[in-house]
């Protein structure tokens, strides 16, 4: 345990060092909060850019804060999905790479410890981002359309958080199996992005899929309920997540040598 | 017995990079692992460290079939840290994944920098080091956690002159605490340090034992001579001489039939009025050992 402790704190430390504990929180809020903030200023941009011709009407509907939520969502689900992954394709295969993996492995460290501590070190500081952006989009939305409930937005953030699990998981997977950053992120950008446009395709067979919980999050924005396969889901996006925890740690453990 | 292995084998598809290899270490025992380039050095190093699996044999360490890694301490060839770290900080660090105990984990960290002569350079960051420093760090963290048994791969071979009379320096002073199994290809290091040593060749152990044998077991009657004058041509048609080398005109090197004819051949010299700058017997050195070994 303490070893685990050890090797999570060198993560949170390192990832302060490199900055990332500041561009990563930055970069996600910056792109959660300018969906709130171009809704509204919407007419007014159009407006200035649009070179319309003088005297056109623009009539937008105000958009309700709900929508509005389910907009930073989604604009969160293209662009943070794949700052996420670039943000820990590195993680293992840097270490692997310069040599300093060797180190780490001939002290008395399990497989398990190690990529246990990427993992909960990582998904910390993912969720930490997406929980400050998250959090300032529903303060601006809140101040600048009509106040969304407090349990929609926690429900939300919860189920969305397990997609950034997923994307997690998947890509320090990857990060066992190549040794190039290029092929991790793209391997993992691969499969994410196949799932989640299968997920829109075939919405009826795509139930239990991990991407299902972007729409679901939504889903319960609008109507503060959950879509029926909401169990389906929770349970296999589980499943799937501890059986990508285990492949990770049974293929590193398989390493002929660290 | 800290370490016994027994034919340990390690191949990577159909090739071989370890056949058999058997080897004992007591505590506080010195033992070199000699041999060239891709005799199977580094890939044995690792699998006593723990950190490649053997396709066959048994490494039997403490008394136990399994490796405590607590009790090891490994320095790869070419160690490399988290560039982001001071060496102080990677120190703690892994002290504390070794279940250091954390009091006095800073001190025992301080010391250890101080005796790789790194004191200095403590608070700065690794990504800075020289390859050196990066060596002295390395010695560092395999000693930090008082290991019974050290494993150094080339722990001298990337250093400048200094540094490496420096760190050979450092391992006479701890063999007197652990045991230490090193590999090197500079001969010379392993004699000053070494009890023993284990000659490898394409994963194959070809001589293992005390290093005084060796050395011993290939003494012979030769003997360097070398005179001021020329060498006349008498001197190798003696009949006590059983080999004669003209190295130089001035020098030679001569096989005797017998050791005691060695005053035989002065009291000819000086009765032919020779004037002698050395006459001295042949001192097999490693090198020469390693060579007829190697090439055998």
């Amino acid at each position: 345990m303490r070893t685990l402790w050890v090797l999570m704190l060198k993560e949170w430390q390192e990832a302060w060092r490199d900055r990332k504990l500041i561009w990563l929180p930055v970069v996600i809020t910056l792109l959660a909060v300018s969906q709130p903030i171009t809704q509204y200023y919407m007419p007014e941009i159009l407006d200035m850019a649009g070179n319309l011709p003088e005297g056109a009407v623009i009539e937008i509907p105000v958009p309700s804060g709900e929508e509005v939520l389910a907009g930073t969502l989604s604009q969160l689900g293209l662009m943070g999905t794949a700052i996420f992954v670039l943000s820990i394709m590195g993680s293992i295969a840097h270490e692997r790479n310069n040599g300093a993996l060797t180190l780490v492995m001939a002290r008395p460290v399990q497989p398990l410890h190690y990529i246990a501590s990427k993992w909960a070190a990582n998904a910390v500081i993912l969720l930490l981002s997406f929980g400050i952006a998250y959090g300032l989009s529903y303060y601006y939305t809140n101040l600048l359309f009509n106040e969304v409930e407090a349990k929609r937005f926690f429900g939300s953030l919860a189920v969305y958080s397990i997609w950034i699990l997923f994307t997690l998981a998947v890509t320090l997977l990857g990060g066992v199996f190549f040794r190039k950053v290029g092929g991790i992120a793209g391997a993992s950008l691969v499969a994410v992005s196949v799932l989640s446009l299968c997920g829109s395709l075939f919405p009826k067979f795509m139930g239990w899929s991990p991407s299902n919980s972007l729409s679901q999050a939504s889903h319960f924005l609008m109507t503060g309920k959950w879509e029926d396969s909401f169990g389906l889901m929770l349970g296999s996006s589980f499943v799937l997540l501890a059986c990508l925890f285990v492949f990770t740690v049974l293929k590193f453990s398989r390493y002929e040598s660290y | 017995m800290l370490l016994s292995v027994n034919d340990l084998k390690k191949r990577y598809g159909s090739h071989t990079a370890m056949e058999g290899l058997t080897l004992q270490i007591e505590e506080n025992q010195c033992v070199a692992l000699l041999g060239p380039n891709g005799s199977g050095k580094t890939t044995t190093l690792n699998m006593l460290a723990g950190l490649l699996s053997p396709t066959s044999g048994t490494i039997a360490f403490m008394g136990k079939e399994k490796i405590d890694r607590r009790e090891i301490g490994y320095l790869p060839q070419y160690p490399a840290f988290f560039p982001w770290m001071t060496a102080m900080e990677y120190l703690q660090f892994a002290g504390k994944l070794s279940h250091m105990p954390k009091n006095g984990l800073r001190q025992t960290c301080s010391d250890m920098l101080e005796f790789v002569g790194l004191a200095e350079a403590g608070n700065r960051k690794i990504g800075g080091f020289s390859g050196g420093m990066k060596q002295r760090l390395g010695l560092a963290q395999a000693m930090l956690h008082d290991p019974k048994l050290l494993i150094l791969d080339e722990p001298v071979s990337a250093l400048d002159p200094a540094g490496r009379r420096d760190v050979l320096e450092m391992m006479m002073k701890l063999k007197k605490r652990m045991a230490i199994l090193f590999s090197t290809h500079v001969l010379h290091d392993a004699e000053q340090v070494c009890d023993d040593i284990v000659m490898l060749k394409d994963g194959h152990v070809k001589w293992s034992g005390p290093l005084e044998e060796l050395k011993n077991g290939r003494k012979d009657e030769t003997f360097i001579l070398t005179t001021e004058e020329a060498l006349p041509e008498w001197v190798g048609e003696k009949e006590y001489i059983l080999e004669y080398v003209s190295v130089t005109p001035k020098t030679a090197e001569l096989t005797l039939r017998h050791l005691k004819e060695r005053n035989l051949l002065l009291r000819d010299c000086m009765e032919n009025d020779l004037a002698i700058v050395r006459f001295e017997r042949k001192n097999h050195t490693l090198e020469d050992a390693y060579m007829e070994v190697v090439n055998q």
